[in-house]
């Protein structure tokens, strides 16, 4: 049988199939986020067991989770990023102690227990500030695509300093920059580390590592970089991150499905 | 009329009460429809979920016709006093006097929220520079200005020194547009030194004997302001008396608060409780009535626990809450997402504290003051709720900040760190602003996350 874990993120829906055993990912997809959500999450589940050439039949559950997760009907249940996100990591990096997941419209930092259960966590979702939003509205200032942020910001060797805690702010701040003759390259480094200290003041004290990096944001070069620097420790990008929240809810679907 | 507890929208309690009705059913004075508060604005009321009882109907009604009970009074010829900040005492000793009645203007803060900001009382507030930086009782200033929601009292008092500090500019600036205030000075609560006299105070906190004494002296500068509002004298033995008054509601209030968060299951939603603890502050304008509407609310809680009969499934969270919130429509959501009250600590436990009936009245209510969890560190408020958390064996925590309220962004993280480290629980912080609707489903994500991490826990 086959457990499947739809993510529906606030700028993409994820899906994941795990099976029996749970160990490794059988097939998955990815499409762009929409107001049709239902419809976009059923067509992308369709198309990934097509493409894998496995029957709907199959699929012995399916949760859902990401922002959007109620508004998936072929789900048989719902659980929360949060839970997903640490499922997800611990299964591919078993040592980890703190999830930091930056997503499309929030971040979240979960610390995890010796078992890889959620101890506590944080989430910010009412300021851009720290999230991936803050990264597409530089791109966008600048012309950019979100993945060519990474390797600008490589270059720089002095990020500006940003200090609006508003978005709406910042970008006004950065006009400011940039029109002061500020290389582009040391605002978006900037930025980075402006979404880095976000995450910081979110998580205050007590960041035990080891630190694993997910979400989309985590695809982003340099970000990972950004947050060591700001938390003054090791941080690891964990595999596939845009993946961890669907692949949580697939094993948590498989769990389900055994405790049934 | 007896039913099996179930959360009910308005108009269902519309037609509930229709059919009552018919039935004569007797109903207070102040009974009613709750769909006639929506007619006047409460537009807030068609989005929250009611506990189907007769109390629970009872205690919104009482709640929701405060204002026309101060008009009443009024025309009846009892002089109005305005209590603010201190939550708890200075009602204590104006009920004491039965040709006074005190409200609390400061409960303004609540009615963005229940007309779903269509009162334009924060519009007000803006106007006379005091913004969304300010706690939301800056509604009260707007409340003040268009003497649409109360009457103008004819004495106001307010605590002020240890107070929040937003509360003491919106009260300043209250002051500056014509309402006169009789400020009473409550100092920051400290430990005794050695080799000062000590006082053990209600909630387990201590402080110098010097300080009660400064206390008693600005409540007696109160008292002398209160008779002279009343045109008599206010002597101990009448203290004494509105103190037992007090106490009484106190103890339904420890009764009921038992019950609903310790029994299995759960015999009355968190919505009910809030409003019902709320009681306690300043009576809602009508002590006697207060107990009288507490007392068929614990009659009720009695009953159902005594036949077994309650909300939430057996494996409800069981959540501590900390601090009020200024959108009533939360303490629905959590239960939607699993949890249930365990515990609470809405920033007036002193106000729900028996007050000690052994020494003089006025020291005994300079104890209670100095008692209020806003008035010492939060340190020491963090102590109390760990006690409490303990107490009602509470399995996560919410700490839910007030927009705007200094104490709450000071004092949140203080209470957060202390809890995690001492009880070892997930300690939730969020905010809530009057209208939650545009981030509910972030809400939800954070409560359900709560819920779901002690559930997990439990299966360790």
């Amino acid at each position: 049988m086959m457990y499947a874990g739809i993510d529906a993120g606030s700028r993409a829906i994820k899906v994941v199939l795990i099976g029996d055993d749970g160990l490794e990912i059988i097939a998955k997809g990815q499409v762009d986020q929409g107001v049709e959500q239902d419809a976009l999450a059923g067509g992308l589940f369709e198309a990934v067991l097509a493409r894998a050439g496995i029957p709907r039949s199959d699929v012995r559950r399916i949760v859902a989770t990401g922002y959007g997760r109620n508004a998936v009907r072929l789900a048989d249940t719902t659980i929360t990023e949060i839970t997903c996100h640490a499922v997800g990591v611990r299964h591919l990096m078993p040592a980890a102690m703190t999830v930091i997941d930056i997503g499309g419209q929030d971040s979240k930092l979960v610390r995890l227990d010796e078992k890889g259960k959620v101890r506590d966590f944080a989430m910010n979702d009412r300021c851009a500030a720290g999230t991936g939003r803050f990264l597409e509205v530089v791109a966008a200032r600048l012309g950019l695509a979100l993945g060519d942020l990474g390797p600008m910001a490589a270059q720089s060797q002095n990020p500006a300093a940003i200090s609006s805690m508003c978005v709406v702010f910042a970008e006004t701040e950065i006009i400011g920059l940039l029109a002061g003759g500020r290389a582009r390259e040391d605002v978006v480094a900037g930025v980075q580390t402006a979404i880095a200290a976000r995450i910081v003041a979110m998580a205050g004290r007590n960041v035990e590592p080891p630190i694993v990096f997910t979400g989309g944001v985590a695809r982003i070069s340099g970000m990972e970089t950004a947050l060591q620097m700001a938390l003054g420790r090791p941080v690891v990008v964990s595999p596939e991150p845009q993946m961890t929240g669907a692949l949580g809810a697939a094993l948590l679907a498989r769990r389900h499905a055994e405790n049934m | 009329m007896s039913e099996a507890p179930r959360q009910i929208t308005l108009r269902e309690w519309d037609r509930r009460y229709e059919r009552w009705q018919a039935a004569g059913v007797p109903q207070p004075a102040y009974g009613g429809p709750l769909g006639r508060h929506v007619a006047d604005g409460d537009t807030r009321l068609l989005k929250l979920r009611f506990d189907n009882s007769p109390a629970a109907l009872r205690l919104w009604n009482f709640l929701l016709t405060e204002e026309d009970r101060l008009r009443a009074a009024r025309a009846g010829g009892k002089r109005l006093v305005g209590t603010m900040k201190d939550l708890g005492t200075v009602p204590v000793m104006a009920y004491s006097l039965d040709n006074l009645v005190a409200f609390y203007p400061d409960g303004a803060w609540w009615i963005p929220c229940v007309m779903e900001v269509n009162s334009g009382l924060l519009q007000i507030a803006d106007s006379l520079g005091i913004d969304e930086s300010f706690c939301p009782v800056r509604a009260m200033l707007g409340a003040f200005v268009t003497e649409a929601h109360f009457p103008i009292p004819d004495l106001l008092t307010c605590s002020v020194g240890a107070t929040c500090d937003d509360f003491s500019a919106i009260a300043q600036r209250l002051n500056g547009l014509g309402h006169p205030i009789l400020w009473w000075e409550i100092p920051h609560r400290r430990a005794p030194e050695e080799g000062e006299e000590a006082v053990l105070l209600p909630g387990g906190f201590s402080a110098p004997k010097s300080q009660i004494e400064f206390v008693k002296s600005e409540l007696q500068r109160v008292r002398f302001a209160l008779e002279d509002l009343a045109g008599r004298s206010l002597d101990d033995e009448m203290l004494a008396r509105g103190i037992a008054q007090a106490n009484e509601v106190r103890r339904l209030l420890a009764q009921l608060q038992h019950l609903a968060f310790t029994a299995a299951p759960c015999p009355m939603p968190a919505l009910e409780m809030l409003i019902a603890e709320m009681l306690a502050i300043h009576f809602c304008s009508d002590r006697a009535e207060t107990i009288a509407v507490l007392r068929e609310l614990l009659e009720e809680v009695n009953r159902r626990v005594a036949a077994g009969t309650g909300y939430f499934p057996a494996d409800a969270v069981r959540i501590f809450w900390v601090n009020p919130v200024a959108d009533l429509r939360v303490m629905n959501l959590l239960e939607d997402c699993g949890g249930r009250i365990c515990g609470t600590e809405y920033l007036f436990t002193h106000a729900l504290d028996p007050i000690p009936v052994d020494v003089p009245p006025l020291e005994t209510l300079a104890q209670m003051a100095l008692a209020d969890p806003m008035v010492g560190s939060a340190i020491d408020r963090a102590t109390r709720i760990i006690a409490e958390i303990c107490r009602f064996g509470a399995e996560a925590v919410i700490v839910s900040r007030i927009p705007g309220a200094s104490h709450c962004a000071l004092e949140g993280e203080i209470i957060a760190e202390m809890v995690r480290e001492e009880c070892g629980l997930p300690v939730l912080e969020i905010e809530v602003p009057p209208l939650t609707d545009a981030m509910a489903p972030a809400l939800r994500t954070r409560l359900e996350a709560l819920v779901e991490t002690v559930r997990d826990r439990r299966s360790r």
